[in-house]
């Protein structure tokens, strides 16, 4: 407060600091400042006290089951697994060390997929192992008490599972990598319509199926990257349309993401190989700007030494 | 806005350079012969130079006028608009932005342009604000520039004996010029031959009595002596030719002008105050700032992220927008002003006026009409009024009495001055009329009281006559009437009477007797000593023939003796009309008026007492000595309010007698006085607290208004270096302006105070959010580019509208504001503004962010600690309260959603905040809500700006507003309800209790 310092003009800040003429602390005696102060208290705790309340009213609106608005998290983002710093998987596949990270990233993530975790019948559901249409379990709320799961099992993924090969490729130079669709409550993906596939899907194609292809990102890459094998549920290479829509963690705690794995089994060695996943469907849109929405891209460097 | 300099220091020097100027004026030319002269000059006083000689020496000494006072260069002022304390912080947050920008560039993570583009908005702010103000600063050069060149002088040159007329500029030392009445003399010049000249020095001494110039030596000192005519004076009548010996800014007007030049500018109390004021929130800037950079490099930020939270804060709490308001609001008083006929050149001078607490104000020609006007008339032993207004409507006293028709009849007679031709339809008292300044009022009052000059003029043909002259001291003529002749004269009366031997009473003739003498000495003294010019009339009725109009005029006084005296008439420059009423108001408005003037100590204490600058019972010291029958010595001078100080006392006088005699008397009145005593005065009340104001029209003032916290020039009679050295000019010359001045100026002071208040408030919401977001770790909720738009682009508008707003009181009424203790923006103030209302806003703001964030899927205890996530762009899965799984975009997106929900929560509650500001005191009610249209005006284009921001494709790519949901505009309404409730009990209280607890904290 200025108040000193008016009076003085450019004077003496010691006296403004401390006045032992007046007893006055900053320009104001003690029991000036333990008015103001007192007022300020009061003033703050009223104004806090409506700023709780406002929130308080306000949460109360909010359901604890499904947000108001999803208009920014939808359409969902497309993402991978192992979470890569800078998008980038480099490894040497001789050397365990080099990818020892990704392969604890992808152990950890698999662990909920499980088959010994995906015993309690209460929870978990069987939902055919074939891509099915939406479960839909009734309202958004805990009345029925806790929605149920669909299992997903990690067999389906194959070479990609770690249980025949718990460096999922990496020690042969055949990178694994896990696709899923971020999770979005309510969110019903739409299947494409076939026509709308590219060519190369359109053998894949089924009416209860997410389809999710990678290609190279650059045209001048296509020819490096080789084969590229996808592992999903009953072998279709996507997302089946039963395990949506997701019902929230309060609702399904224990909610099974379906997975696609993709194995590049012929990636070229010692150069950086750019590869861009995408999720095919009717409400799955990309933008621009947001480089992870319904697609991804993902740098492989694989050195050979 | 920038600083006018230091004037601290530089008295001194000043003070020495008046003394050089008086010695430099020790120029002999009016001594030499004009043989000598000739050789001195190379030149001939019959022929002229020779034109090659003329240009040879143009180009030498370059054209004869006065250089325009050497000014700042464009680019400095324009550097200078640059360089504030605001716009350094600026500079240093946006050089901050660029850093970071390269850093981040250099360590190759892409696409975070935000930085750059931030520094771009942060330069391109200072830039823009810059300009402005360079252009604001230079429309008002420029009014003053067009003052100038309006008509280019014309000189009549002898050149190689042939007459030329050439620009006035065009003329080189050793010219012959030849000037007539009427002209302006085009140089100074030394005078070879003259014919009934005479010459007005009023520009240059102040005194507007006419002087004779001749060829003769009359003096040792080049000012006092006849032979030498000085640039830029008037020449009123009679005809002179003359060598020029100096030229431009040799001129004596030059050189004064030029001292003019060389007196600093006081600041003016509006930059300090706002100098001061900028000082503290740039203290206060930085101080933030870097308490936060310790708090942020403590809590575990990198040093680049600590430095743009740094800049960040800086930007958030730095008023941008503040400096542009200001210089809007005072230049749309200065056009308001302009309008009522104040020409305001620097635009901080509106509020100065405001602030003055003292006038010191010439008279003539200010307080006065600057024409002598037949104030009384005395004949059948009575004190006759006459009008003396400036319309000059009518005459109200008795005009029935034949005393009166021989009177009228003597005054039109004897009388040499006319109208020039073609001005029948002009009104009488604005003709032109060649003559001196007391026969003009006397044609003017005979044209007016008996109807045509002229007829009366052509019925009594005049014979012979001997003009006015010094040694005689009277006027006479003869006129043919029928078959009689009609001697008139006039003069000074003691003369005059010397020659009567009877006296005209009711229309018979009677003879002088010593009861009547008495009466007519009573008469004189009482018109004297009001200051009055006065004049005698009288008359004789010869026969036929007595007079020949082949005679020497000379042997006319002899003839003139055994008059019939018929009446006085006495002659002032009265005060104009507008003016008892304004010092009247500036009394009531707490200024004081002190008259500074050249005149004789008699008339300017007359015209004191008229306009009420000496107020009616009060006495000065002679008056209560001679009401109290005792010495003056004995007197208590405290008892007499006013005083009447000549020039000659106040030389013989200390600062510190001057400083106690303005002390003690109110009412104060300076006669006689010279150009430097006018300094010393302004220098004395300025030493006593006052902020003063000078009004002046002479070269000699110049210094006076160049010292004055504002000076103000007349735009009429005012000449250029006035002009120059003044503030504010007056267009009308009138007094009564300067009072609209000052009402304009308090007004503008109160209203400043609220658009600052106003502008200051929502810093605080913009600096809460950073200060949150790096202490509690929330996603921002507010970005930088928006703060901008809310400091330059939504909130501009309304700030600049209560400049509009009325006055609260009759602020005409109070006391000049304090300097020392009523600031501009005091603690009471700033405390309202930062720490109530602002703080209210912040709650609004950060109420609607999280209600934005929590129908979004985040809810508030989430928010918290959430940042490092939030802004991690490779993280592609953040999971929300629900368990959603964001991408980084789609957070971006919803951040810029939060920039948009709390801009509009600020701009919601900016609408309220302009709405309590309409008034300090009163209730909004009472004020009218709706009254200043602008401001509704204003505060519904910042709605639809803020809609436009929000709803307009393609503002989230480029300027992170993201549509918003309707709902989230009401959010904060409540909070905008709350802040008027408040402040209506604030008001209330300070209402109610004056000087209570309340007021004092709470009323700024």
């Amino acid at each position: 407060m200025a108040r000193g310092k008016a009076k003085d003009g450019d004077g003496n800040w010691k006296k403004f600091i401390w006045n032992s003429e007046k007893k006055e602390l900053l320009g104001r005696t003690g029991g000036s400042w333990f008015k103001i102060l007192l007022f300020y208290v009061i003033f703050y705790g009223c104004l806090a006290g409506i700023f709780i309340g406002t929130i308080q009213v306000m949460l109360l609106t909010v359901s604890e089951f499904e947000p108001k608005y999803q208009d920014r998290v939808a359409p969902p983002g497309l993402t991978q697994v192992p979470q890569v710093q800078k998008t980038e998987i480099s490894f040497t596949a001789s050397d365990p060390k080099s990818f020892e990270l990704y392969v604890r990233n992808i152990e950890k993530f698999l662990n909920d997929y499980k088959a010994d975790q995906q015993t309690e019948n209460i929870i978990f559901e069987e939902c055919g192992d074939i891509p099915a249409d939406y479960k839909e379990r009734g309202l958004y709320n805990d009345a029925q008490g806790q929605k149920k799961v669909c299992k997903f099992k990690r067999e389906w993924l194959e070479n990609c599972s770690g249980i025949n090969d718990p460096t999922f490729g990496y020690g042969y130079g055949k990178p694994c990598i896990l696709i899923k669709l971020n999770r979005i409550i309510g969110f019903k993906p739409k299947a494409p319509a076939n026509e709308t596939l590219p060519p190369d899907l359109t053998t894949k194609y089924h009416p209860y199926l997410i389809p999710v292809h990678c290609t190279a990102k650059r045209d001048e890459d296509a020819d490096k990257i080789g084969t590229v094998e996808y592992y999903g549920m009953g072998g279709y290479p996507g997302f089946g349309l039963q395990y949506y829509p997701y019902y929230g963690k309060l609702l399904q705690p224990r909610y099974l993401q379906p997975l696609v794995a993709v194995q590049f089994t012929n990636l070229t060695y010692d150069m950086e190989v750019r590869v861009e996943c995408k999720a095919y469907g009717q409400n799955i849109q990309y933008s621009d700007k947001d480089r992870f929405q319904g697609r991804f891209d993902i740098k492989f460097d694989i050195k050979s030494s | 806005m920038s600083p006018k300099g230091k004037a601290a220091g530089k008295g001194r020097g000043r003070r020495e350079k008046l003394e050089d100027m008086k010695k430099e004026m020790d120029m002999d030319d009016h001594k030499l012969d004009l043989k000598d002269l000739e050789i001195k000059y190379s030149t001939s006083v019959t022929k002229g130079l020779s034109p090659p000689a003329a240009s040879e020496r143009l180009l030498r000494d370059g054209p004869n006028e006065l250089r325009p006072p050497k000014g700042t260069p464009e680019w400095l002022k324009f550097g200078r608009q640059l360089a504030g304390g605001l716009q350094c912080l600026m500079w240093v947050a946006a050089l901050i932005c660029l850093i970071a920008y390269g850093v981040q560039e250099g360590e190759g993570q892409r696409g975070s342009a935000d930085n750059l583009y931030l520094a771009v908005a942060l330069i391109a702010v200072v830039m823009v604000t810059g300009c402005f103000g360079y252009y604001q600063e230079f429309k008002s050069t420029n009014i003053i520039a067009s003052f100038k060149n309006l008509v280019p002088q014309q000189a009549t040159v002898i050149r190689d004996g042939e007459k030329l007329q050439v620009n006035a500029n065009e003329l080189v030392v050793g010219d012959l010029v030849e000037i007539k009445g009427g002209d302006r003399v085009p140089a100074d010049i030394r005078v070879i031959m003259a014919q009934g000249c005479k010459v007005d020095n009023s520009s240059l001494t102040g005194e507007s009595e006419p002087q004779t110039r001749s060829p003769e030596c009359s003096h040792e000192s080049p000012l006092e002596t006849r032979n030498i005519a000085f640039f830029s004076t008037m020449c009123l009548e009679g005809t002179a030719l003359g060598t020029v010996i100096n030229t431009g800014d040799r001129t004596i007007i030059g050189r004064i002008a030029s001292l003019a030049s060389g007196v600093d500018n006081e600041q003016t109390p509006i930059a300090i105050e706002i100098e001061h004021f900028v000082d503290i929130i740039a203290g206060l800037a930085i101080l933030f700032g870097a308490t936060f950079f310790v708090v942020a490099m403590l809590i575990g930020y990198p040093f680049l992220r600590a430095m743009v939270f740094f800049m960040a804060i800086v930007v958030a709490y730095v008023p941008e927008g503040l400096l542009a308001t200001v210089t809007v609001c005072l230049s749309l008083t200065a056009k308001r002003l302009a309008r009522k006929n104040c020409v305001v050149k620097n635009l901080e001078a509106v509020e100065t006026l405001g602030s003055t607490s003292t006038i010191c104000s010439d008279k003539t020609g200010t307080l006065t009409q600057n024409r002598m006007t037949v104030a009384h008339l005395w004949f059948d032993n009575h004190i006759h009024s006459a009008d003396t207004t400036e319309d000059q409507s009518g005459q109200s006293f008795d005009q029935s009495s034949e005393t009166w028709t021989m009177l009228s009849r003597v005054i039109a007679l004897c009388n040499r001055a006319q109208f020039k031709p073609g001005q029948d339809n002009v009104p009488i008292a604005k003709r032109d009329v060649i003559g001196d300044a007391s026969e003009t009022a006397l044609l003017k009052f005979a044209e007016a009281s008996m109807g045509p000059v002229g007829t009366l003029r052509d019925q009594y043909p005049k014979v012979l006559e001997l003009p006015f002259n010094s040694s005689n001291k009277f006027q006479v003529s003869v006129h043919a009437a029928g078959e009689r002749q009609l001697l008139v004269l006039k003069g000074a009366p003691e003369r005059v009477l010397e020659r009567c031997s009877h006296v005209l009473l009711k229309g018979q003739d009677l003879p002088l007797d010593p009861q009547w003498t008495e009466a007519f000495e009573g008469a004189y003294a009482e018109l004297g000593g009001r200051g009055e010019r006065v004049l005698g009339f009288c008359s004789r009725w010869l026969p036929a023939g007595s007079v020949a109009p082949d005679q020497d005029p000379e042997e006319l006084p002899a003839l003139a003796s055994g008059l019939c005296f018929s009446g006085l008439v006495s002659m002032i420059d009265p005060p104009r009309a507008t003016v008892p009423q304004a010092v009247l108001k500036c009394r009531t408005a707490g200024i004081r008026v002190i008259m500074v003037t050249g005149d004789h100590p008699i008339t300017a204490k007359a015209i004191a007492s008229a306009v009420g600058i000496i107020s009616e019972g009060s006495e000065t010291p002679e008056e209560v000595a001679a009401r109290m029958r005792v010495p003056l010595e004995r007197v208590d001078p405290r008892q007499a309010r006013a005083r009447v100080v000549t020039g000659a006392e106040l030389a013989a006088m200390t600062p510190q007698d001057l400083e106690g005699l303005l002390r003690t008397h109110p009412e104060m009145v300076f006669a006689r006085t010279s150009p430097q005593q006018k300094l010393v005065i302004v220098e004395s009340c300025q030493r006593l607290g006052s902020i003063v104001a000078v009004t002046g029209d002479g070269v000699n003032d110049s210094p006076a208004l160049k010292k004055a916290d504002i000076g103000v020039a007349m735009g009429i009679a005012g000449s250029d270096a006035a002009k120059n050295a003044a503030d504010m000019i007056l267009l009308d010359d009138n007094f009564a302006s300067i009072v609209t001045g000052v009402e304009q100026g308090r007004l503008i002071f109160d209203n400043l105070k609220k658009s600052i208040a106003y502008t200051l408030t929502k810093n605080i919401p913009e600096l809460t959010p950073y200060l949150i977001y790096i202490t509690a770790s929330i996603p921002l909720p507010l970005g930088c580019i928006t703060i901008l738009f809310i400091e330059l682009c939504t909130d501009i508008f309304p700030s600049v509208s209560l400049a509009y707003e009325r006055a609260e009181s009759d602020i005409m009424h109070l006391k000049p504001r304090d300097p020392r203790r009523d600031r501009l923006v005091n603690e009471p103030l700033a405390a309202y503004s930062y720490f109530q209302i602002g703080a209210i806003q912040s709650f609004a703001g950060f109420c609607d962010y999280f209600v934005a964030m929590a129908q979004e899927g985040w809810w508030p205890e989430q928010c918290l600690g959430l940042r490092a996530q939030w802004e991690d762009p490779h993280e592609q899965e953040l999971q929300d309260s629900y368990g959603q799984q964001w991408t980084f975009w789609q957070r971006r997106w919803q951040q810029y959603t939060c920039y948009t929900v709390f801009f509009i929560s600020i701009e919601m509650c900016q609408v309220a905040d302009c709405l309590i500001r309409k008034s300090r005191r009163l209730s909004l009610l009472q004020q009218g809500p709706c009254r200043n249209r602008i401001l509704v005006l204003a505060i519904v284009f910042q709605v639809c700006i803020g809609c436009f921001l929000c709803y307009c494709p393609g503002m989230a790519h480029i300027f992170n507003f993201m549509p918003i949901r309707f709902q989230w505009w009401f959010v904060p309404m409540p909070f905008g309800l709350l802040i008027l409730i408040y402040d209506e009990i604030r008001k209330l209280g300070v209402r109610r209790h004056p000087g209570s607890w309340w007021d004092r904290e709470l009323y700024y």
